[in-house]
């Protein structure tokens, strides 16, 4: 190259003159003459050698972007234009990636780099190490941009954001552990509510760094939160440059705090600054200490609203016994208590209601039933037995009284004639005749009476009977010193049996025993007593 | 509380003051409404006196100070110490 460059030293527009004077200068001779055609490296080489002879090592150019393109590779192609020019500009990864803002189509920036030709295709170029916006400073377009990407993203909806606790348990803080954040941090919340544990994870808020230990601390502590309790994270810095609170304008910053499932509080700078992590927390404090006020309840009034729920309970708890103390003195005056047998009397008046209801009830059911019943018990009866018996007797009667009156009548018919044949009779008959049939009437009369035992009592016969009554038979049937009694025609004789009689053994006792009960005096000589006599005692 | 700093993992059976206010405000609602018989009216009472003493225990709870936490190789955290008293920070 080097011994290149001598030979034909830079770009000579009085040689590349010549080239160009040929075709007009024609003619042999003049071909002859001219040096050989340059390859084309060698021409594009030259060219880029002389422009870089010809432009200082960076120049700055300002125009309008256009055609811009982010390449997979990182680099960036675009190109600068104004009115009436443009130049095809890249940018390489490296450089890019410095870049605080997106380079976009009709953007005026003012772009550092120097002056290059892409060989392949002999390109004029301008390689930029440096882009910044014109105008505007290079943060405030960053952050307009990010802004304007994560609100269109939804980063910022209100329905995104996620409410505070209430009373919380313990928070995690993020912030530098050294400097006033932290130290008006630990006031406030020691202050409103000292209830909550606080836990630190210390970070840069400042330089290259910060940005990237920020996201990965709130990604960290939210998700150890559980564990710690932690249900608050506040996000803070104090109040710096924007340079100085840049990192949490990072895009970095922004999605970690819209990712966290913990709500959080953001406090970074004073009053006038916002940042984009301002705009995504949940809750955006102007400072730190607003943050921590934020964060927490103030311990006062909690303790206030506690004292009130506790009057209100007590209260509403005491007029509630004082009204059932109330209620029970005014029972205890009632009747129920002067008189307690009341209640008792009035239920046992009920039941005898209830019972004599039931009593007659029963009884009006009773006599229904009865009534219902005579009419069948009535009829049933009629078929009774002795019913018939006494009906069959009732006729019987009746015909025997039709009989005997029947009887009676011809009996007295018969009499009548009877009389009528004694009086022919003893007209017709001398009276000898009658007194001899007298005669011979008493003589069977006497006949007669004789078979009757009385009157062989009246010849000196007599029965003897042992002390059962029974008559003797047998002197075997007499034993020694029993009593007998011996009937004779006037009277009954006791007597003691003084000896055994003779003959055989005596009957067994049940033998006469037996006997004995059919011939009883009764059945036996008694029924010689009247029959026989009386006929004889009327007759006369 | 005077738990060691190396264990964090700690009040899980007592009842935040959240729950235990809540407790309190439903308490006081019932009562409030008239509906609850006496009887019920004074356990409830009972409960919600103990409430309010848990409420004030944990308002009046001793300040803390600021526990330190560092990352674990693992990615865990763990509470490293107690940030310096605030006049020396």
């Amino acid at each position: 190259m080097a011994d290149r460059k001598s030979t034909q030293p830079g770009f000579d527009f009085s040689k590349a003159k010549g080239p160009r004077a040929t075709p007009v200068v024609g003619g042999d001779e003049a071909a002859a003459q001219a040096p050989p055609p340059w390859p084309v490296s060698l021409l594009v080489r030259h060219i880029k050698e002389s422009l870089s002879e010809c432009f200082p090592a960076a120049i700055s150019v300002v125009g309008e972007i256009s055609n811009f393109k982010r390449h997979s590779s990182g680099h960036l192609y675009f190109r600068l234009k104004d009115a009436n020019a443009a130049i095809d500009a890249v940018m390489f990864r490296t450089a890019a990636a410095r870049l605080k803002f997106e380079p976009a189509d009709g953007l005026e920036v003012v772009a550092q780099g120097r002056i290059d030709v892409y060989d392949q295709r002999g390109q004029l170029q301008i390689c930029i190490d440096r882009l910044s916006p014109k105008g505007a400073g290079e943060l405030e377009l960053a952050f307009q941009q990010l802004r304007a990407k994560l609100q269109a993203e939804g980063l910022f909806d209100a329905a995104a954001k996620k409410p505070l606790p209430m009373y919380p348990r313990a928070i995690g803080l993020i912030t530098s552990p050294t400097g006033a954040a932290v130290r008006d941090i630990a006031r406030t919340l020691a202050r409103r509510w000292p209830a909550a544990d606080v836990y630190l994870l210390p970070v840069m808020v400042q330089g290259a760094e910060a940005a990237g230990q920020v996201a990965a601390a709130v990604a960290l502590l939210d998700a150890g939160a559980g564990r710690l309790n932690i249900d608050t994270l506040i996000v803070a810095r104090g109040g710096g440059s924007l340079e100085d609170l840049w990192a949490f304008n990072e895009e970095i910053v922004a999605r970690a705090i819209f990712a966290a499932r913990t709500p959080i509080v953001c406090g970074v700078g004073h009053e006038v600054d916002v940042t984009i992590a301002d705009l995504v927390a949940d809750v955006r404090a102007a400072t730190p200490t607003a943050a921590a006020e934020l964060a927490v309840p103030d311990a006062d009034a909690v303790r206030r609203g506690v004292a009130t729920l506790a009057g209100r309970m007590t209260r509403r708890v005491g007029e509630t016994v004082r009204s059932a103390r109330a209620e029970l003195t005014g029972l205890l005056r009632s009747s129920v208590f002067r008189d307690p047998g009341a209640a008792v009397r009035t239920h046992t008046r009920r039941v005898d209601e209830l019972s004599h209801c039931l009593a007659s009830g029963l009884a009006a059911q009773v006599a229904q039933a009865r009534r219902a019943m005579e009419a069948p018990a009535a009829a049933l009866a009629g078929l009774h037995p002795v019913r018939l018996v006494d009906r069959a007797r009732a006729a019987v009667d009746a015909l025997q009284a039709s009989l005997r009156w029947n009887l009676g009548a011809r009996a007295k018919r018969g009499g009548e004639s009877l009389l009528r044949l004694e009086g022919r009779l003893t007209a017709a008959l001398p009276r000898h005749r009658l007194a001899l049939a007298r005669q011979r009437v008493e003589a069977a009369a006497r006949q007669l009476e004789a078979m009757s035992y009385r009157s062989v009592l009246a010849r000196g016969f007599s029965v003897t009977r042992d002390s059962r009554g029974q008559i003797v038979r047998s002197a075997a049937a007499v034993a020694a010193g029993e009593i007998l009694s011996t009937q004779v025609s006037d009277g009954a004789i006791a007597s003691r049996v003084m000896g055994g009689g003779e003959g055989g053994p005596p009957p067994p006792a049940a033998a006469p025993a037996r006997r004995s009960k059919k011939h009883s005096p009764d059945s036996g000589p008694g029924l010689f007593d009247d029959k026989p006599s009386q006929p004889r005692q009327d007759e006369p | 509380m005077s738990t060691q700093p190396n264990t964090p993992q700690n009040e899980t059976a007592k009842p935040t003051f959240e729950q235990a206010l809540a407790q309190l405000e439903g308490i006081v609602e019932k009562i409030e409404s008239g509906q609850v018989p006496l009887e019920q009216a004074i356990e409830m009472y009972a409960q919600g006196t103990r409430l309010v003493q848990q409420c004030r225990t944990i308002l009046d709870a001793a300040e803390k100070k600021i526990q330190l936490l560092s990352k674990n190789a693992d990615g865990s955290l763990t509470v490293a110490g107690e940030l310096e008293d605030e006049t020396q920070v």
